[in-house]
């Protein structure tokens, strides 16, 4: 099978999650071809073993349709049948264009494939994880894009050896007129080794420096469940779950969540599952390896005290 | 100016979903997907400016059509919806297909979603329709300013990004950002009069193909029965404790 991998940068370097498609098409024994979208200046990306382009976007213009008409042409001209996407803002608008354009339905929210000669199967965890949903993929391109963390990503080193695309905008680019970025201090969602998560339970937004203070102490990340995101306590780009991101660290610390299956997709691989919550019954404990029945408001300062 | 805002019918999101041969069962009475209420949202804001006509466009099993009636309420003026047998268990491309082609018979020059539904959540639907109809795509909004020009704030990874709306365009809208309206007793009155049209799929060009063969549904446990306890005022030494054991701390 003919891979193409789309990739992305990520503070100059390729993203994590570039990597993790990376380690899994060569751990499969398939050649492939990576193409890396950002708009960094000359990041470190290269690599002596693969092949990569970097499409180059201009951080003016939001011209991810432009790349998409190149990446639909690079597939064409050199019959690629498998195309590897990572599930982020991205991976998803460049999969969604180009699937279009090669007339191939692609399978979202993927955990897993297996390749057997021309035959390709994938596996998609449903019901917040508790089933997996198995399919053979029967169009001639397939294109997947691959939930973050479903693979463990490989040390690869890198160099410059890589070759340059400038995005052109086209008549489907919008022009940026202001770029905000976020601030983002102490550990992050997706590399913290441990992360304290706030959910419904925390009762006011006020309540969420007991989480500050405890991550603090804890060198830990802060996530969120999508009900306190959408309440607008926390910003999106803090959401775990189904809708936003995945987390696997080696201890997750869930604060007054009751463990929608929804919010159980983005951190039931967690290593060590520690659940805080009144509710004997809340579905978090089913997954928890430590649970602890009270209020969160009054056990997580006296943790803050002890600590 | 003219608008077609999507409104996805999905089980009600309280009860487990159930599948029959890989495809989810759908009960009679749907109700609208709660994430489709931001993108009505903004449909309704940009309304309200322009005077807009927002159309709600729908596929898949209308059943009660409470879910299209939800919709409407919100202010809405009318719907176009579908229902086919050979459109059952569609991709994401198929439905976007038939959306896209829904659009255009709504004449729509804006065309809105939510980011992704809560039942199938493929996450691909708007940027596929903007492919199919040739406009450009702004996905994952999550503010709107409406004053001479309308500028849309949408989230990125490093942050966020504001743009001028296209005269024609998609967008898909996030679950945060807008703050959807509650219908009042006369909105919900009011809906009720409004028009919901029928597509047939004779008048849609259907060129996407299923691709996916269902093989089955695993059930893995997940049940870990860790350990429970009831706190009684000390319990916050057995998380210690064991952030200890397992060398966290």
């Amino acid at each position: 099978m003919k891979s193409l991998i789309i990739g992305e940068t990520s503070n100059g370097t390729i993203s994590s999650g570039t990597l993790e498609l990376i380690s899994k098409i060569t751990q499969e024994g398939l050649d492939f071809k990576l193409i890396t979208i950002g708009s960094d200046e000359n990041p470190k990306i290269g690599s002596d073993t693969f092949k990569n382009t970097y499409m180059k976007l201009n951080q003016n213009e939001l011209s991810l349709a432009s790349v998409a008409n190149e990446i639909s042409n690079i597939i064409k001209s050199e019959s690629i049948n498998l195309v590897l996407a990572s599930s982020t803002y991205v991976g998803r608008d460049i999969a969604g264009f180009v699937s279009v354009d090669l007339n191939a339905s692609p399978i979202s929210n993927v955990v897993n494939f297996k390749i057997d000669g021309d035959n390709l199967s994938t596996t998609n965890s449903i019901d917040g994880g508790e089933s997996d949903y198995l399919t053979n993929v029967t169009s001639e391109v397939k294109v997947l894009i691959i939930r973050p963390k479903s693979f463990e990503a490989s040390e690869i080193e890198l160099n410059n050896n890589y070759e340059t695309v400038s995005i052109e905008k086209n008549n489907l680019s919008v022009a940026v007129q202001d770029i905000f970025i976020e601030e983002k201090t102490g550990p992050q969602l997706e590399d913290s080794k441990i992360v304290i998560s706030a959910g419904r339970g925390m009762v006011d937004v006020e309540n969420l420096k007991f989480i500050e203070e405890l991550a603090n102490k804890l060198n830990a990340a802060i996530g969120g469940t999508r009900a306190i995101v959408d309440a607008g306590w926390m910003p999106y780009s803090q959401q775990v779950g189904q809708t936003g991101k995945t987390v696997k660290p080696d201890v997750y610390i869930a604060c007054g969540i009751s463990g929608a299956t929804q919010h159980q997709v983005g951190m039931k691989d967690s290593k060590f599952i520690i659940a805080i919550n009144k509710d004997e019954e809340a579905p978090i404990f089913q997954i928890a390896d430590l649970g602890v029945v009270g209020d969160t408001l009054s056990i997580i300062p006296k943790l803050i005290d002890s600590l | 100016m003219k608008i077609a805002v999507c409104a996805k019918q999905i089980p009600d999101p309280a009860i487990a979903v159930t599948y029959e041969n890989g495809t989810i069962i759908r009960p009679d009475e749907q109700v609208l997907d709660d994430t489709d209420r931001y993108g009505i949202e903004v449909a309704l804001q940009l309304k309200e400016k322009f005077d807009a006509e927002v159309t709600v466009i729908s596929m898949g099993k209308l059943g009660t059509q409470k879910g299209i009636q939800q919709a409407l309420q919100m202010g809405a003026d009318k719907a176009l919806v579908i229902e086919d047998e050979s459109l059952k268990n569609s991709n994401s491309l198929m439905t976007s297909n038939v959306l896209s082609e829904i659009a255009k018979l709504a004449q729509a020059d804006i065309v809105i979603f939510g980011t992704e539904s809560s039942d199938g959540y493929s996450g691909v639907v708007p940027q596929q329709v903007s492919r199919y109809l040739d406009l450009p795509c702004i996905s994952y909004v999550k503010g709107i300013e409406i004053n001479d020009e309308t500028l849309l704030t949408r989230q990125t990874i490093t942050g966020s990004e504001k743009v001028v709306m296209p005269s024609q365009c998609v967008i898909s809208v996030t679950a945060s950002g807008v703050e959807p309206r509650y219908p009042n007793f006369k909105d919900i009155m009011a809906a009720k009069s409004k028009v919901v049209e029928q597509v047939d799929i004779s008048s849609i060009n259907l060129t996407a193909e299923q691709n996916q063969e269902f093989i089955e549904i695993k059930s893995i446990s997940n049940d870990k029965s860790g350990e429970k306890h009831i706190d009684e005022g000390e319990a916050f030494n057995l998380i210690i404790e064991k952030l200890k054991e397992i060398k966290a701390i």
